[in-house]
């Protein structure tokens, strides 16, 4: 190949051009966010929105592998969840059958996740649209209707679900416990998974996953190679549902095949196309909106229960409307997700005294 | 005087749609460095020709030799990376990213960032970007005079310059053969002007010196650039020679010419 080396001087401004945080109000902006996250908020908060950020959390990097799939690769999945099963499986059986350390457990959680999910991606090689949802769906039913509950579930007598004896998980000197720990462990992986698919989405890998999203013919005329690219994207995904389903383990300290229901890979689909295909902004969004409106349903439910004592029970009936509800509203009206409004609103701030159009 | 070595051979390649014969066992030899240009009425077989060879399209018969090489049943990817680039008759850009990430995909075959270098970024992979990123600005944007539209979004451009954004991501592989399939069809005549300028330019300058197979409708272009031009008529090739050639062939001018004549002096 003949390639020069790229001068200094237009080396830094191309540097520049394609910093993740090009000026100096956004690194400020991103450094006063980190240092929230990081410092703040796990000191001023109460347990009861330490574990709410924790269920956003892990709602984060449930979806991300989603968001890999249909937002960036454009490949449908309805069966996520198999996924992170396998991850919360992989890590469940190491740790309390094994005795492997939680970080190595959650490694393998990640690579086993990552090629399950590269297992029934292989059918994307053939088929297309509804015979890949199809594909996927099945991959639901296989992994946690019957591997799951009828062999995995079943290794050391533990009976239906598997709950971990307090203390079981520590990375180093550092044991897992309290609400705040758990709050760290998923702060510091949805950041990872963040600068993850943000590094993804920017080098060659995530651009040829986004060209066969919009055009697989010119796509595989300049050169990728279709079918490799769609695998690495099922793996990938896989390996964000690796990390998802380690960590649940450890938000939960149990697992049980219950918490990996088809609903919930649909619920993790709605997230995206809520919160915005195509960005991490949309995964991020779509999951606070998604996680918090239904907590706040929840909290209106309980308030009203003592007025009407028959809520209580359809608890789950108005949940599952308000999802359908949702998606109808926001297929509609916002079609683009909250992460396009909120470019747009930032657009209007930066524009701002001048924003007369 | 010795003619350069062959780069494409073409062996009667048959191709049929159901009942459509697309290409009838045509057969043709591009040599290094020409712009060989294929011309014939709509509906010839030019733009399924240009399919077979660069591996969209399987012939039912014939083989597709490159550099001596068959690639007649390798993949379009393949033949990419070996260095077939094109370009479309309809431009099938990536319509909502920038002018820059379409070109970028156009360097894919020559990066290596891996998955764990892409994951990492710092380092390897932010290394190879920055240089492909010098490499598009200075040899290909500059070249064709579109950097001041690098971070447009490309459906947003009017047609003419998405034209050369088409050009621009093929180029960007540095390929050894460029099949362009109508490069100045919907043009305007200065945007034509400046086609046959790049194309002469990518042709000719030994920093590119790149061999060309032209699909073009307007004959003057064709006239002016080929070296040698083949003339396709319902699948067959009718004819083959240089463009002086062809322009008086007494087949060729019944077949197509006349129809031609009157289309490029409405222009
Ligand atoms: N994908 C296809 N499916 C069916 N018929 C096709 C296809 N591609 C081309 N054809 C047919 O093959 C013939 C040649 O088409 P084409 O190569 O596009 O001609 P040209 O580019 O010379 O105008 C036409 O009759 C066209 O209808
Ligand atoms: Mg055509």
């Amino acid at each position: 190949m003949r390639m020069r080396l790229p001068s200094g001087v237009f080396y830094q401004t191309y540097r520049q051009d394609q910093a993740l945080w090009p000026t100096t109000f956004v690194k400020l902006r991103m450094w006063g966010l980190l240092v929230f996250l990081f410092v703040i908020f796990p000191q001023i908060a109460s347990p009861y929105w330490l574990s709410l950020a924790n269920l956003v959390g892990y709602t984060i990097l449930s979806a991300m592998g989603v968001q890999l799939l249909i937002g960036y690769t454009g490949q449908v999945t309805l069966g996520h969840a198999a996924f992170i099963a396998a991850g919360a499986y992989t890590c469940a059986v190491l740790v309390l059958q094994y005795h492997v350390p939680y970080p190595l457990a959650f490694l393998a959680a990640m690579i086993v996740a990552g090629l399950w999910s590269m297992l029934f991606g292989l059918p994307s090689a053939r088929v297309k649209g509804f015979y890949l949802i199809m594909t996927t769906m099945a991959a639901q039913f296989i992994t946690v209707d019957f591997i799951i509950t009828q062999y995995v579930s079943r290794i050391g007598e533990r009976g239906h679900s598997f709950s971990l004896p307090p203390g079981t998980l520590s990375i180093g000197p550092w044991v897992i416990q309290s609400d705040r720990d758990i709050y760290y462990l998923m702060i510091a992986l949805v950041t990872l998974s963040v600068l993850a698919m943000t590094n993804l989405a920017r080098t060659r890998i995530g651009r040829a996953w986004m060209a066969i999203r919009d055009h697989d013919i010119a796509a595989e005329a300049l050169g990728i190679n279709i079918v490799a690219y769609k695998l690495l994207a099922f793996f990938m995904a896989g390996v964000f549902g690796g990390v998802a389903g380690a960590f649940w383990i450890a938000n939960l300290y149990a697992v049980s095949p219950e918490h990996f229901t088809w609903s919930w890979s649909l619920w993790l689909v709605g997230v995206i196309l809520i919160g915005g295909l195509g960005s991490n902004y949309g995964t991020i969004f779509g999951s606070l909106f998604m996680t918090l409106v239904m907590e706040a349903l929840r909290n209106i439910v309980t308030w009203l229960t003592p007025f009407f004592p028959s809520l209580e029970t359809s608890f789950l009936f108005v949940k599952e409307a308000a999802f359908g509800l949702a998606i109808i509203l926001f297929l509609l009206y916002e079609p683009n997700g909250l992460a396009y409004r909120w470019w747009q609103i930032k657009n209007y701030i930066h524009l701002w005294p001048f924003s007369y159009e | 005087m010795d003619s350069p070595p062959v780069i494409l051979q073409v062996e009667g390649i048959f191709l049929t749609f159901g009942g459509v014969m697309a290409l009838n066992g045509v057969s043709l030899a591009v040599r290094h460095g020409e712009i060989f240009s294929i011309i014939g009425p709509n509906g010839a077989g030019k733009t399924s020709l240009l399919n077979c060879i660069n591996g969209l399209y399987r012939p039912q018969r014939g083989r597709i030799l490159f550099n001596g090489q068959d690639i007649t049943r390798l993949p379009a990817h393949r033949r990419a990376r070996m260095g077939i680039a094109r370009t479309f008759q309809k431009t099938e850009l990536f319509k909502n990213m920038t002018v820059l990430d379409n070109v970028r995909l156009g360097r894919h075959i020559h990066m290596k960032t891996n998955l764990l270098d892409a994951l990492i970024y710092w380092g390897r992979a932010e290394w190879e970007e920055l240089a492909h990123r010098a490499f598009i600005e200075e040899e290909i944007l500059d070249l064709l005079e579109i950097g001041h539209l690098r971070h447009r979004v490309v459906g947003m451009l009017p047609y003419g310059l998405q034209k050369r954004v088409d050009l621009a991501r093929a180029l960007a592989l540095e390929p050894r053969l460029l099949l362009l399939d109508e490069p100045m069809a919907g043009l305007n005549l200065e945007e034509v002007e400046d086609m046959a300028r790049f194309i002469l330019e990518i042709n000719e300058n030994p920093r590119w010196g790149v061999t060309c197979v032209l699909v073009e409708h307007d004959m003057g272009v064709v006239m002016d650039l080929s070296h040698r031009v083949a003339v396709l008529n319902f699948g067959n090739k009718i004819a083959e020679g240089p463009p002086e050639e062809i322009q008086n062939n007494p087949v060729v001018i019944q077949a197509y010419l006349g129809e031609e004549a009157a289309y490029a002096t409405r222009r």
